[in-house]
């Protein structure tokens, strides 16, 4: 998983003038349902967020940018960032924001929400979240080394190589479990899936 | 005093050290720990959410079905966990729509869930529960002259809505707790920054830098050790040191315990059983005048 | 107790204004109707009634009719009910024998069907003149005032207040809760944005106070409780004990220099030390020195006295006791002032963890100490300005509202900074950069040209590096990563009420806002009053401003007194609540009730203080032995008037409309005047509050002929939406014992200018209720009866 080292510039985006697209209020209303979305209107727009966020330098559009470009319906905008997957949903922003945004939580929902509109900016992220949840609803428990093989681009080489050296080195201390310790009802976590109704989230 | 206890997925594996430790002071300190049978993933903050958002409440509701009927707290090592779980218990409370759509599923593996579990943090139970009073007292051979820099990470003391442990900003306890053992807390700047979670499978250059600053941040202020209290923040910082060493081609080499493990230093419990030889950079780094203390256990 | 009314003589005066009502309403017809009245003695019709003839016309005929009662069927009351008034009375009669009927603006100029129209006036006037039967004679007394005032605090706002009044001829006594005057305003450094010397504007000001013989200091003083009414206050003020005699006191500072204890000063806000006895400042007012007795030795551990055995004026008293005194005022004005938020529960910004991290008010301290870095003492060179901490804020640890001075004082001290700093380096951090007053945009743009560094970005955390100081924020003009190193981070926190306003609020009967400053009675129009007459507030009390304001306010508040108690003596409305003793059983609910405080329980019996009663009536249907009544509108012309509105023939549907004297039946004047047209099934009766009403009265009005009843209160009434509403679903659930449908009920708020609002109601009640239908008779009678009887039974 170690690709080429990247450089974190910041990005400024310059934000093209498509706001208002037509459906401004639709995708702000439908934002406003969402865990964490119910104070989008309170933003003040302080900044206190993108200045505090551990991840922004590394993201195209600061929270503070996400924030208003949702409250001018900038759908694709939002959807596609990579602003929401580079969110490692620490909570900084939340809890120092004056206006009481739920802007962490807001995160894990778009990630959700993009997914959905198959909007994701960097395959890697959904494929994660993806094989996650196939390797849990399997087992009941994660275990990493489904996950990790699932991960892997075997075109990478030189990520391959180091993968090698980081799994090598668990094996070493005993950290990697090749066996994987599912819990005893595994039946009743299709029973659950499907009860939830959420089949065909792709 | 008696608890759920619920290990969370890494206890398994890559933190198999976390959980060794924390059942060593647990006997020590007359803590009970009852695992909840057939526990499951939490869903792991977003991980399982991103992509299924109702299976996930589900998935840590059903832990929570589980331990509501063992009437106990039930109590985690894992921050991740901790705050998952009590987020659910925040949405189940908030919706009803979200509660009883998630009792449907609960439902089909023969289970309910009406909200009364209390979720605490482990380290809650040792500072709150048991008192650094206790602590003192069980010290046998304390940590002198070893500075540790304890690191609480994001969800132990965010956000104070649900994990309200310390200060969010300022946090002490456990750097008290460290104190308690005989050691001297340093302060740094990055004991509440996030070590990057889940980036390190998705967007690893960023996790590798996020951790890279803490560790150096704590290794310039002095620190011999770095004391955690999440599997997570722990592989971040212990496990991946070395690709954070040859990724930014610099030497860091800074033990990473989970404090449970610092604690069982202290009293007198032996490395071994502390699980200390999985500790990916050697502890035996650490000052000799602190191991040697530490491993003089009488 | 009924009786029956005597055979009254009325005189009934119907006035054509010019067409505006005899265009619409059949004037022959209504005189006809209302001649056919018992009791009614003369029923006229003129041009117009208000003009000089006119008032001759009902001048005469009181004389030589001898008239007992007069109705004016004419324009809105709100145009001319003084005017008949007066001119009753000039006639020898009492001027609240004299009633009006608004038969233009709620009649003729919103009916088109001439029919409806003249029964409905033919209605409103027989109601009225129903109702002139009970009326009684009143008079407005005279209420001699004390002519002093209480000042509570002793800032800026305090102190001009004080020498305005005492100017006019006041004795004034201004209590302040520290050991000196000054407030704030006497620790900060200069004034934006003239850069005033903060002191030398104050200080004169304070010593002409201490000189005024108009004016009592009192300090380290604190008002515990109050007692009587508007013009005749009776407060208790409790002085704390300084230990030292103040007459005595020459300031010589020899008590300072020798005491051994040290203690933070709260006037350096905790950067520097002073002893245990100490002078509050060097300008301080009182000139003397005081003891704080948590720190002196004498009193922690009962040893030294240095201080005493030094004094050569024998001015130190370990003996000196709490002295509580009784000041008989006319007017109190609340200049309480502010306080800083506490700072560090806004954690991010680590305030408490560096020395080097202040507030603006301890930077205000830190330049008349001569700059310097609190923790090494060196001169600051790169300064960080945060703003809004705290402020805009809707989370736990913060307040909504705008600081309103942090943009203007960041910039001030920047500008100080590069005046006193060669090479210095003012960083200002904001969210919005607020200069909204006179010469302080120009004033921003000073610190611009003076190459102060704005980023726009609120700061996301101040991180301690050892010497420096670490920012780190987003300029979001840019989009980029601001972290910066600095010698001294000014935090600018919110402003709050000083300590004690909830408190100080109850004691005196007075509202705070949802901020928790002390409440005006109106935003635009009524600034410094509250709603409590002869008790104001000025200043940051009221909410945070600057010097500027301020004054304005404290100038504002002193005028408002002196018009209060200017002519000696105050006219009280004979408009209020009495009791009626002999039915009361002492349980006071009505006291609660009382939203002016005006009811009290006395030795052993209920006293209503006329000054204080506004006449709302909303005491009237809570007490349960009817026990109390409201002059002019006390039950007996309260009922009489809704029979006569309810009854006449039932074909037609009746719809009585309840309206609040000022808001709400101005809001229907309104509509009269725009010629906005509704059903003449809406008859409109004026109450003070539609908090005066009982379910008794909505019985009556079923009872006598109404299909259905609305009620229209002022939004700034004393009866918010909220508890209207609450009353309304009452009357419902009550009339639902009769098989009465809750629809028939309707209730609404408003304000001048939304008077269309009620129009629309009107419209849609009227739909309403036709396809209801009429009440039975049965029903009628069911209610009559039930009303007979509990008459009865009283």
């Amino acid at each position: 998983m170690l690709h080429e080292k990247k450089k974190f510039d910041t990005v400024t985006k310059t934000i093209q003038a498509t706001p208002h697209q037509g459906s401004r209020k639709d995708f702000l209303r439908e934002v406003m349902k969402l865990p964490g979305g119910e104070k989008i209107l309170e933003c003040i727009q302080c900044g206190s967020c993108a200045g505090g966020c551990p991840t922004r330098f590394a993201m195209d559009y600061s929270p503070m940018q996400i924030i208003k470009m949702i409250n001018l319906g900038m759908k694709k905008e939002v959807l596609s960032s990579s602003t929401i997957w580079i969110c490692s949903t620490c909570y900084t922003c939340s809890s120092r924001c004056p206006r009481d945004v739920g802007f962490a939580t807001l995160m894990m929902a778009l990630k959700n929400k993009a997914i959905q509109e198959n909007m994701v900016k960097n395959p890697i992220n959904s494929k994660f979240h993806r094989y996650f949840f196939e390797v849990v609803n399997k087992y009941g428990k994660l275990h990493e080394p489904s996950l990790f093989l699932k991960l892997l681009d075997k075109t990478d080489i030189n990520g391959l190589r180091s993968n090698l050296g980081l799994g090598l080195r668990l094996l070493k201390k005993g950290k990697l479990e090749m066996r994987a310790k599912k819990i005893e009802q595994t039946s009743i976590l299709s029973a659950m899936l499907e009860k939830t109704d959420e089949r065909g989230t792709s | 005093m008696k608890y759920a206890f619920y290990p969370g997925c890494s206890s398994q594996s890559t933190a198999k050290e976390y959980e060794n430790s924390v059942k060593a002071i647990s006997e020590v300190l007359d803590i009970e720990l009852v695992e909840v049978p057939g526990w499951n993933c939490c869903g792991a903050i977003d991980a399982v959410y991103s992509f299924k958002p109702l299976y996930s409440i589900a998935l840590a509701a059903r832990n929570l079905a589980i331990a509501e009927k063992m009437q106990m707290d039930l109590t985690t090592p894992c921050s991740a966990c901790y705050f998952t779980l009590s987020k659910t218990n925040s949405i189940l409370k908030e919706d009803s729509e979200k509660k009883t759509k998630v009792n449907e599923a609960l439902q089909t593996a023969g289970l309910s869930y009406n909200g009364g579990v209390k979720v605490r943090h482990f380290a809650d139970v040792i500072f709150s529960d048991i008192g650094l009073q206790k602590i003192k007292e069980k010290v046998k051979a304390p940590l002198t002259a070893l500075k540790v820099a304890s690191y609480y990470g994001c969800f132990l003391v965010r956000p104070s809505s649900i994990c309200s442990f310390d200060n969010p900003e300022h946090p002490t306890h456990l750097d008290d707790l460290a104190e308690t053992l005989g050691a001297s807390p340093v302060d740094y700047y990055g004991k509440t920054r996030c070590c990057g979670a889940s980036l390190g499978f998705t967007d690893e250059d960023i996790m590798l830098k996020m951790s890279k600053e803490i560790l150096l941040s704590a290794k310039n202020a002095g620190a011999d050790c770095m004391a955690t209290a999440c599997p997570l923040c722990h592989f971040n910082l212990d496990a991946r040191q070395k690709d954070i060493e040859s990724h930014f081609n610099i030497r860091i080499d800074l033990p990473v315990l989970h404090f449970t493990q610092l604690m069982g230093l202290a009293f007198g419990i032996e490395p071994k059983q502390l699980g200390l030889n999985r500790n990916c950079v050697s502890p035996n780094n650490i000052s000799p005048l602190a191991v040697a203390r530490a491993s003089n256990k009488t | 107790m009924a009786t029956l009314p005597q055979k009254l003589s009325i005189g009934v005066f119907v006035c054509h204004c010019g067409g505006n009502i005899s265009d619409t309403v059949d004037m022959a017809q209504v005189k006809n109707s209302i001649s056919s009245i018992d009791s009614v003695k003369v029923a006229e019709s003129f041009e117009y009634v208000c003009s000089n003839p006119g008032q001759e016309m009902i001048k005469k005929a009181v004389k030589e009719q001898s008239l007992d009662r007069v109705v004016v069927a004419s324009c809105s009351p709100r145009m001319h009910l003084e005017t008949f008034r007066q001119a009753v009375k000039s006639a020898g009669m009492n001027p609240y024998f004299l009633e009006m009927v608004n038969i233009r603006e709620q009649c003729s100029w919103v009916h088109d069907d001439r029919a409806k129209a003249t029964n409905k006036a033919t209605a409103l006037i027989r109601a009225a003149v129903q109702r002139a039967q009970y009326l009684e004679p009143l008079t407005p007394s005279k209420l001699k005032v004390t002519e002093s005032v209480l000042i509570i605090g002793g800032g800026i706002a305090g102190i001009n207040s004080a020498l305005e009044l005492a100017d006019k001829g006041y004795q004034v006594y201004l209590a302040e809760r520290n050991p000196s005057i000054g407030g704030h305003m006497s620790q900060l450094s200069k004034t934006f944005p003239t850069f005033d010397c903060s002191a030398c504007i104050l200080t004169p000001r304070m010593v002409s106070v201490a000189q005024h013989p108009n004016i009592k200091i009192l300090t380290n003083a604190e008002p515990t409780s109050i007692k009587g009414s508007a013009g005749n206050y009776e407060v208790n003020v409790r002085i704390k004990p300084r230990y030292v005699d103040a007459t005595k006191c020459i300031a010589c500072g020899e008590c300072t220099l020798k005491c051994p204890i040290k203690k933070p000063s709260s006037f350096e806000e905790n950067l520097l030390e002073e002893k245990a006895i100490y002078r509050p400042f060097k300008q301080a007012i009182p000139n003397a020195s005081v003891i704080d007795k948590d720190y002196c030795l004498h009193f922690t551990k009962g040893v030294c006295g240095i201080c005493q055995k030094l004094c050569k004026s024998e001015a130190i008293n370990f003996e000196q006791q709490e002295e509580q005194m009784e000041l008989k005022v006319g007017a109190i004005i609340v200049s309480t002032g502010y306080n800083l938020i506490d700072t560090k529960l806004v954690g991010q910004y680590s305030f408490g963890f560096h020395p080097d991290i202040v507030t603006n008010l301890q930077f205000e301290r830190l330049m008349l100490q001569g700059l310097h870095r609190p923790s090494n003492g060196e001169m600051p060179k790169k300064v960080a300005f945060i703003l809004c901490v705290g402020s805009r804020a809707i989370t736990a640890d913060g307040v909504a509202y705008c600081c309103k001075i942090g943009c203007m004082t960041a910039i001030k001290q920047a500008l100080l900074l590069e005046k006193t700093v060669p090479e210095a380096e003012p960083w200002i951090f904001y969210t919005d950069v607020r200069a909204h007053g006179k010469g302080y945009e120009e004033f921003y743009a000073k610190a611009r040209e003076h190459l102060t560094v704005f980023v726009r970005g609120r700061a996301a955390e101040v991180i301690s590096n050892g010497n420096s100081l670490v920012v780190k924020a987003e300029d979001t003009l840019l989009g980029k990563h601001v972290e910066e190193s600095f010698d001294l981070v000014v935090l600018s926190p919110a402003l709050i009420p000083s300590k004690g306003a909830k408190e100080l609020s109850e004691m005196l009967g007075i509202d705070l806002g949802p901020d928790g400053f002390f409440m005006e009675a109106h935003h635009k129009l009524r600034g410094v009053e509250t709603k409590r007459e002869g008790i104001y507030i000025a200043g940051a009390a009221q909410g945070p401003k600057d010097v500027r304001e301020t004054t304005m306010e404290s100038m504002a508040a002193a005028s408002k007194v002196a018009t209060f108690l200017g002519k000696g003596e105050i006219s009280v409305s004979p408009e209020v609540a009495y009791l009626i003793p002999e039915r009361c059983n002492l349980c006071g609910n009505c006291i609660e009730k009382c939203p002016t405080k005006a009811i009290n329980k006395g030795k052993n019996e209920i006293v209503i203080d006329p000054v204080s009663c506004i006449g709302c009536g909303s005491c009237v249907p809570i007490c349960p032995k009817e026990a109390l009544d409201l002059k002019n509108t006390t039950e007996k012309q309260l009922i009489a008037q809704i029979k006569g509105i309810a009854e006449g023939e039932s074909s037609t549907l009746k719809i009585v409309a309840f309206t609040e004297k000022m808001t709400a039946y101005g809001s229907a004047d309104l509509g009269g005047q725009s010629r906005r047209s509704y059903s003449p099934e809406i008859r409109i009766v004026r109450l003070p509050s539609i908090g005066r009403l009982g379910i008794k009265h909505i019985l009556h009005a079923f009872a006598a002929g109404a299909d259905g009843i609305i009620f229209v209160e002022g939004d700034d009434s004393v009866l918010k939406e909220d508890k209207l509403r609450e009353l309304v679903i009452k009357f419902k659930k009550e009339l639902g014992k009769f098989g009465i449908q809750p629809l028939r009920l309707q209730s609404t708020t408003t304000t001048l200018p939304q008077y269309e609002k009620i129009f629309v109601l009107f419209d849609d009640f009227v739909e309403r209720i036709k396809k209801m239908g009429s009440l039975t008779t049965e029903k009628r009678e069911e209610i009559k009866k039930y009303l007979e009887n509990a008459k009865n039974a009283a």
